[in-house]
Formats: structure tokens, C-alpha cells, sequence
């Protein structure tokens, strides 16, 4: 693991929203092909700070790196999944056509898709499953076949890392198998990988490593090590119920 | 003797023209739930239109200069603390049409000239007009495909969007804008309070037909020109208001079609319910 390079740095980083501090004294490294879950309770900064990865919300104290350069710098090699149903599910697009815009960055101001770009498309939305959907309109799938199209246009957009938004809220078992297997493929080829997300399960199934927020850092590290009964009670303060001593259930996310 | 001259021939040239151009500006409006910030648009220019003519220049250069303070305006306040782009537009449309008034009231006699404007008269249009609303046109369908796939990322994701890299700021204000010279280049014809018609209603219709976009900007088009030449023939017919006949005539259409849609879909469900 060691011999890989960084991909994400985060140094005693502090972000805000003009002169209202989210996220303070954040700290953690991230390499090529790992995945982290950022975990943490409603209004913990989670989207806050990947917002900051994007170079949209600006770091004022320390230092975020992400491939290399300061956020906003890396875009064109990183690729951002919204959740699903933050976007207008009557909007008059195709699935098709929402998977291209994952190729707008490569195709460039003033230009048309070309035939390459649109097997880059159709390439994504078999690596999701949703192949025979192409023609569709976005908003007649279902929330997890949504969050697929989504994810497919991150694919398409040949990310060097990946940031996912809670993708796994409100999505059935065979949508949340088909985006598991499909963050895999892209860690397995090298891409990083951010992911916000309530479920722990998830977090311990997707990811190697964990950073625990709510507002501070209550943890970052390998995922067995960080997800304990302590810092969990910790990070999500009352709403920590703790089972048969080793277990521990979040009550109010 | 110019076929031009004719009154009847410059409206249906116009009517053909803002007809095309609101139905296909009207898909992004529909598309980006701005009826209400068009409606604003509408009524906020009406104060640089009585401005341009206290001061004796150009009505539509004084309107779309105004417009283009009212987009700036709305795009800022909208971005003030605890305040949303709707509340920014109701400012908007109330101020502005207020300072219309005002600055009308203070006229002696220049009521009755200003009321066109208000309602229109496409039968008045000159060939200035005519010039302009082409000129109008011709940009908007350029820009539209020039960075029309950016505007769509922009209306449909504009997080994603910022994500790109894309000047989200920039993307908003072209297209506001393009709303904005759409209004202007409408009120010869249907006047400050009418124009919102053709620009919601065409668009609005073709919606309820195709859930696709590439045909919702054709079909978007071809309803608005043909309400506007339905609303020409009736008013040269009939010697009734032409703006407010187009405006009616687009409501019309909207609503035989809401019902035909809407009966088709109980049809299709009981068909469905039986099989």
C-alpha cells in the first residue's frame, strides 16, 4: 500500500462557508485505488468537504491536495456522483444523454459528441447494468437506477478519483450491488475513491479506510480500526446506542 | 410595391418569427422552472422601455438595457444570505413595474402612447422591428448551439456542472439573458404583460407530448408560430386585440391538449388494468 502515490491530502485542513468554519483541523491521506468513507451524522460537513475536493468551497487554514495540485486544479480528473434525488426527475433528459455529460469536459467548448464518446457512454452504462435503458428518461427510473446513470457518468468521464455523495440512501439491493461492483472496478483500476455515507456496513463492505466527521475529525484511518463502539458514541454524541458491547447502532443519522 | 409594406404581411412575418423563437427559448424556461422569473422580465422592463421614451431613444434598447439591470440584480440578491432566487424575482417584477407606473403617472399624456406597450399591437410593427426580432433570433438559435450542451449541464446539474469547471455564473447569466432579449423582442407584438405567453405556453404544450428534448425545440417552435398566426387572422378577422388573441390562442392549444393527454392516459391505464 505504501508504495503508492497520494492521491488525496488533507493537512490540518479547514473549510468554510465564508466566515462560518464547517470542518476544522482535518487530517488523512488517501492513495491510487482506495476507497474512504466519510461517515458522520446529518450537518457533520460530509458534503461540505467534498464540495472543498472540488475546489467549491475554499480552504481557509491548512492545505487540501487532491492528485497533486489544489482541488480546484484537479478537476478534470475528478469525477463527482450528486445524489439522485437532488436533481429534477421531470427535466426533459435521457439517460443517455445525462451519461455524456461525464464527456463534456474531454469533448471541450463548441463541439459535438463523437462516435467515441458515445461508446465511452454505452461502455459506462453496461459497467452499471443499465444498458437497455439508454433511451429512457432519467427521471421514469427508479432512485437506485438513478444514482446508477449517475455513477455510469462519472465512469465515463475516466476519473482518476471518485466522489460519491450518500449514493447508497434510499436504494434497492440490486442497485446498491451493481454501484458496489462498480466502485470496485474503478478502484481495481486505479482510481481513488470518496464516498459519503450513513450505512456502516457499507463503509466496512466498499472501503478501506474511514474518516469520521462531525464538524472536527473523530478518526481516519483502516476501517477496523476506526469504526469502534468509542469513536462512533464520539462522533454521533447521544445518537450511539451500543449492542452486546461490540456493536454499536446509530439511532438518528 | 414590397410585399413588407403590407400591415398584415410585417405581422405575420413577425408573428412567424417571435413564435419560433419563444418556443424554443421557452423549452429552457420550462426546463429550468423559470416562468415566473420570465413573467418578472416581462413586467420589469417596463420602466426602461418609459425611460427610452422620456429620454427619445430606442423603446427596445431602453427595455433591454433595463433587462439586462433587472438579470444582474436577480442573480445577485439571489445569492444573498437567506434569500432564494424566487423571492429575488418577486422583488424584481413588483419594483420594477412600479417604477414603470410611477414614472408614467408623472407624464401628462403619454399614457395612451406607452399602453401599446403594455399590450402590444402586432399590426403596428415596423420593419425596425422586424430587423430587430430576426437579429434576436439569429443569436439566440447561435448561442443555443454553440453552448447548448453546457446550458443543459448548467439547468439539469448545476453542482455537477461547477464540479466541470464550468463558469456556472457565466452559463446562468447567458441564459437569463437570452430569456431577457426574448421578452424584448415579444412586446412589439404582444405587449410587456402578454409576451410571457408565448414563451411559457408553447413550450409548456410540447412538454406534455414528448418526454425527449431534441424534438421539444421543433415542436415547441412550430406550436408557438402557428398561435401566433391563428391569433393575426382572428384579430384582422374579427378586429380584435392581435396580442391578446396569440396569448389566447396559446392558452387554448395548452389546455386542448392537457385534456387530450390526460384522457389518452386514463385510456392507456384502463387498457392496461384490463389486460
Amino acid at each position: 500500500m505504501s508504495e503508492r502515490a497520494p492521491t488525496l491530502v488533507l493537512d490540518r485542513a479547514s473549510v468554510a462557508y465564508g466566515d462560518v468554519p464547517v470542518l476544522e483541523e482535518l487530517d488523512g491521506v488517501v492513495h491510487e485505488g482506495e476507497a474512504v468513507a466519510l461517515i458522520g451524522p446529518n450537518g457533520a460537513g460530509k458534503s461540505t468537504l467534498i464540495k472543498a475536493l472540488l475546489g467549491l468551497v475554499p480552504v481557509v487554514r491548512g492545505r487540501i491536495e487532491v492528485l497533486g495540485r489544489p482541488p480546484a486544479q484537479a478537476r478534470r480528473d475528478v469525477a463527482y456522483v450528486p445524489q439522485a434525488d437532488t436533481l429534477d426527475p421531470d427535466f426533459p433528459v435521457s439517460v443517455e444523454q445525462v451519461v455524456m455529460m461525464g464527456r463534456y469536459r474531454r469533448i471541450g467548448w463548441l463541439r459535438r459528441p463523437s462516435a467515441a464518446d458515445r461508446a465511452e457512454v454505452a461502455d459506462a452504462l453496461e459497467r452499471v447494468g443499465l444498458a437497455g435503458r439508454a433511451r429512457d428518461r432519467f427521471g421514469t427510473l427508479s432512485g437506485g437506477q438513478r444514482q446508477r446513470v449517475l455513477l455510469a457518468r462519472a465512469i465515463a468521464a475516466k476519473p482518476r478519483m471518485l466522489l460519491l455523495d450518500e449514493p447508497f440512501n434510499g436504494v434497492d439491493a440490486v442497485s446498491q450491488h451493481a454501484l458496489l461492483e462498480a466502485i470496485g472496478s474503478l478502484k481495481a483500476q486505479g482510481a481513488s475513491v470518496v464516498v459519503s455515507t450513513h450505512d456502516l456496513a457499507i463503509a466496512h463492505l466498499a472501503c478501506d479506510e474511514v474518516c469520521l466527521l462531525n464538524r472536527h475529525q473523530f478518526g481516519f484511518g483502516p476501517t477496523g480500526d476506526v469504526l469502534t463502539p468509542e469513536r462512533l458514541r464520539a462522533t454521533y454524541g447521544g445518537h450511539a446506542l451500543e449492542l452486546r458491547g461490540d456493536r454499536v447502532i446509530v439511532t438518528q443519522t | 410595391m414590397n410585399w413588407l409594406d403590407s400591415t398584415v404581411h410585417r405581422a405575420l412575418v413577425e408573428a412567424v418569427l417571435v413564435g419560433a423563437l419563444g418556443g424554443v427559448v421557452g423549452v429552457f424556461v420550462i426546463a429550468r422552472r423559470l416562468p415566473f422569473f420570465t413573467m418578472a422580465l416581462t413586467h420589469a422592463t417596463f420602466p426602461g422601455i418609459v425611460v427610452a421614451a422620456l429620454l427619445g431613444v430606442n423603446l427596445y434598447l431602453g427595455g433591454g438595457l433595463f433587462g439586462l439591470l433587472v438579470v444582474a440584480a436577480v442573480l445577485v440578491f439571489g445569492r444573498g444570505r437567506g434569500q432564494d432566487f424566487t423571492t429575488a424575482t418577486g422583488i424584481a417584477l413588483s419594483g420594477g413595474f412600479a417604477l414603470g407606473v410611477v414614472l408614467v403617472s408623472a407624464q401628462d399624456g403619454f399614457t395612451k402612447d406607452l399602453a401599446a406597450y403594455t399590450v402590444g399591437d402586432v399590426l403596428a410593427v415596423g420593419t425596425g422591428d422586424l430587423v430587430a426580432t430576426t437579429a434576436v433570433a439569429a443569436g439566440v438559435l447561435l448561442l443555443l448551439a454553440l453552448v447548448g450542451k453546457e446550458l443543459l449541464l448548467a439547468a439539469f446539474d448545476p453542482v455537477g456542472a461547477a464540479a466541470l469547471g464550468l463558469p456556472t455564473v457565466l452559463l446562468d447569466f447567458a441564459l437569463l439573458a437570452v430569456v431577457e432579449v426574448t421578452v424584448v423582442a415579444t412586446v412589439p407584438a404582444l405587449g410587456t404583460i402578454l409576451a410571457v405567453a408565448l414563451i411559457v405556453g408553447p413550450a409548456a404544450t410540447a412538454r406534455l407530448l414528448t418526454d425527449r428534448l431534441a424534438p421539444l425545440f421543433p415542436l415547441a417552435a412550430a406550436i408557438g408560430v402557428a398561435c401566433a398566426l391563428a391569433g393575426v387572422w382572428v384579430s384582422t378577422q374579427w378586429n380584435v386585440a392581435t396580442g391578446a388573441s396569440i396569448a389566447l390562442f396559446v392558452g387554448l392549444v395548452f389546455g386542448a391538449v392537457f385534456l387530450g393527454t390526460a384522457v389518452r392516459g386514463r385510456v392507456r391505464r384502463a387498457a392496461a388494468v384490463r389486460a
